[in-house]
């Protein structure tokens, strides 16, 4: 099962095992991470999923598509190149080891 | 201990929760945070932790009530319904009411209709500002998001109010059925000639994208639709409104902070949002037997989400009762969450939060509470402040 590394503001770290066909968001809600607050549940709707993909990381991702390039301009930390949102990146077998830096807030 | 909760559930009166429900709502949180209160013939569910866990699980806490109120009024909107079904209907609205829709097209005629209200009143240098101008500003907005392009403002503030009146209307009392039959039957008319002429002159409105929708709705579809938000997407901005603004003005060393840096009234928006949550209640109902908070519920069981305790549960947000835009626990659940996440909530957050508020305070001077009258807040279901009396330097 892939794993997702959660990295939270203050450098300290969440592991999860994912599997495959769930989003990142859906896996750090399961599991209560603190800092993905998903208020609509995956609609790309709400900008409270917000996390930063680092290279290399983030040229294996699919590319940000429309409704996730606007709601990224609605996050409430500062968008960056490197910034997704977590509802959008659904885990396969290539993404395992997968890095997110969570933002200091989500509104 | 058991019995005594007992007796205190069943001596909550609705009208207690109308006038203050924060200090019951707080005993609920306590000691029985998922309770059968008797007066609404519900379970409430006052906690954060368990309203937000309900939202994410749509499957067991269903929006499809049965024998709902709101249906009888509005007929099946996309509010009580699940799944695909709602999905569908949601998503042929939502280009209308996405952050590029909104500043794009909506933004520019907000600020056009808040310096038109304050021209208005201008010079009186007294002025309600919940009745001249948060109902007003709430409802000529709302009509040209929707497309009712032909209606008049006061109008869409008679028929939203007639119909949450009837969304309410547990006491079964004809008149109120009669005044909301009678607000159904006019947006119905008013939708059909906002159909007949968007078919004709698309815009970029919700009635014409649900017109335009790969999927596009039906008529009935719509005129159900529009009716909730109608009822939605009224009262709500019109309270956080009048309640910011009365934050504010009680709160001077916050004013301060924002007038000095007007990006600020977004923190002012979403604090307002959770400090009086324009709708405390919402309905769900269970599909199954399921515990929640350590309570057993059956299957059918009728619940209130209580998001105006969720909101002020000291477990999620330090020194819950007071209202402060610099707190650190900002997650409130004013939208809701989950598949039913509110759709108008960067509509709101542009109304209220960057042209509204930020428009007030800048035009008017020395903006200050009136002693004419006190300021008076009530509601439950729906809260927010009543009146709004103000004085200024012309």
């Amino acid at each position: 099962m892939p794993k997702v590394v959660y990295v939270h503001p203050d450098g300290s770290q969440d592991r999860l095992d994912v599997p495959e066909g769930t989003s990142v968001m859906q896996a750090a809600v399961a599991q209560g991470i603190v800092g993905i607050v998903a208020e609509c549940g995956g609609s790309a709707m709400c900008a409270t999923c917000h996390v930063y993909v680092d290279p290399p990381d983030a040229e294996s991702l699919p590319a940000v598509g429309a409704d996730e390039d606007e709601m990224l301009d609605c996050t409430a930390c500062p968008r960056e190149p490197g910034s997704r949102l977590s509802c959008r990146i659904v885990l396969t077998a290539d993404l395992d080891g997968l890095t997110v830096r969570l933002p200091e807030k989500q509104r | 201990m058991a019995q005594t909760i007992e007796d205190f559930t069943s001596t909550i009166h609705l009208q207690d929760l109308w006038e203050d429900p924060y200090p019951i709502y707080r005993q609920l949180r306590h000691h029985r945070p998922v309770a059968w209160v008797p007066a609404a013939n519900r379970y409430l569910v006052t906690r954060y932790r368990d309203v937000v866990h309900l939202e994410r699980h749509p499957e067991i806490f269903s929006a499809a009530e049965q024998d709902s109120l709101m249906i009888r009024v509005m007929g099946r909107t996309m509010l009580r319904k699940d799944g695909a079904a709602h999905l569908r209907e949601r998503k042929a609205a939502e280009p209308a009411l996405r952050p590029r829709a909104v500043r794009e097209y909506w933004t520019p005629i907000f600020r056009k209709i808040a310096d038109e209200l304050i021209d208005g009143f201008y010079e009186r240098g007294e002025a309600d500002l919940f009745t001249d101008f948060a109902g007003p500003m709430a409802a000529r907005s709302l009509a040209v998001v929707l497309g009712l392009h032909d209606v008049a403002p006061q109008d869409l503030q008679t028929w939203s109010q007639a119909m949450m009146d009837g969304t309410g209307n547990y006491g079964d009392d004809p008149a109120v059925w009669q005044r909301s039959d009678a607000a159904a039957g006019a947006v119905d008319e008013a939708v059909d000639a906002a159909i007949a002429s968007l078919r004709s002159a698309p815009d970029e409105s919700v009635i014409s994208a649900m017109l335009r929708a790969d999927d596009p709705l039906t008529p009935e579809e719509i005129r159900s639709n529009i009716k909730l938000f109608i009822g939605g997407g009224l009262n709500e901005p019109r309270d956080v409104t009048a309640v910011a603004s009365y934050a504010l003005l009680t709160h001077p060393e916050q004013r301060t902070l924002v007038t000095a840096d007007p990006a600020r009234f977004k923190d002012v928006f979403e604090e307002s949002a959770r400090w009086i949550a324009p709708i405390g209640m919402y309905p769900r109902q269970t599909t199954a037997e399921v515990e929640l908070g350590g309570t057993l519920l059956p299957a059918g069981a009728r619940l209130g989400v209580m998001l105006g305790s969720a909101n002020r549960d000291e477990t999620a947000f330090a020194d819950p009762d007071a209202f402060d835009i610099n707190r650190r626990d900002r997650a409130h659940v004013a939208f809701g969450g989950g598949p039913h996440f509110c759709l108008g909530s960067w509509t709101a957050r542009a109304q209220v939060g960057q042209v509204s508020l930020p428009t007030l305070f800048r035009r008017l001077r020395g903006l200050r509470l009136s002693d004419s009258e006190p300021v008076r807040l009530g509601g439950w279901v729906f809260r927010g402040v009543l009146n709004l009396p103000v004085r200024w330097e012309p």
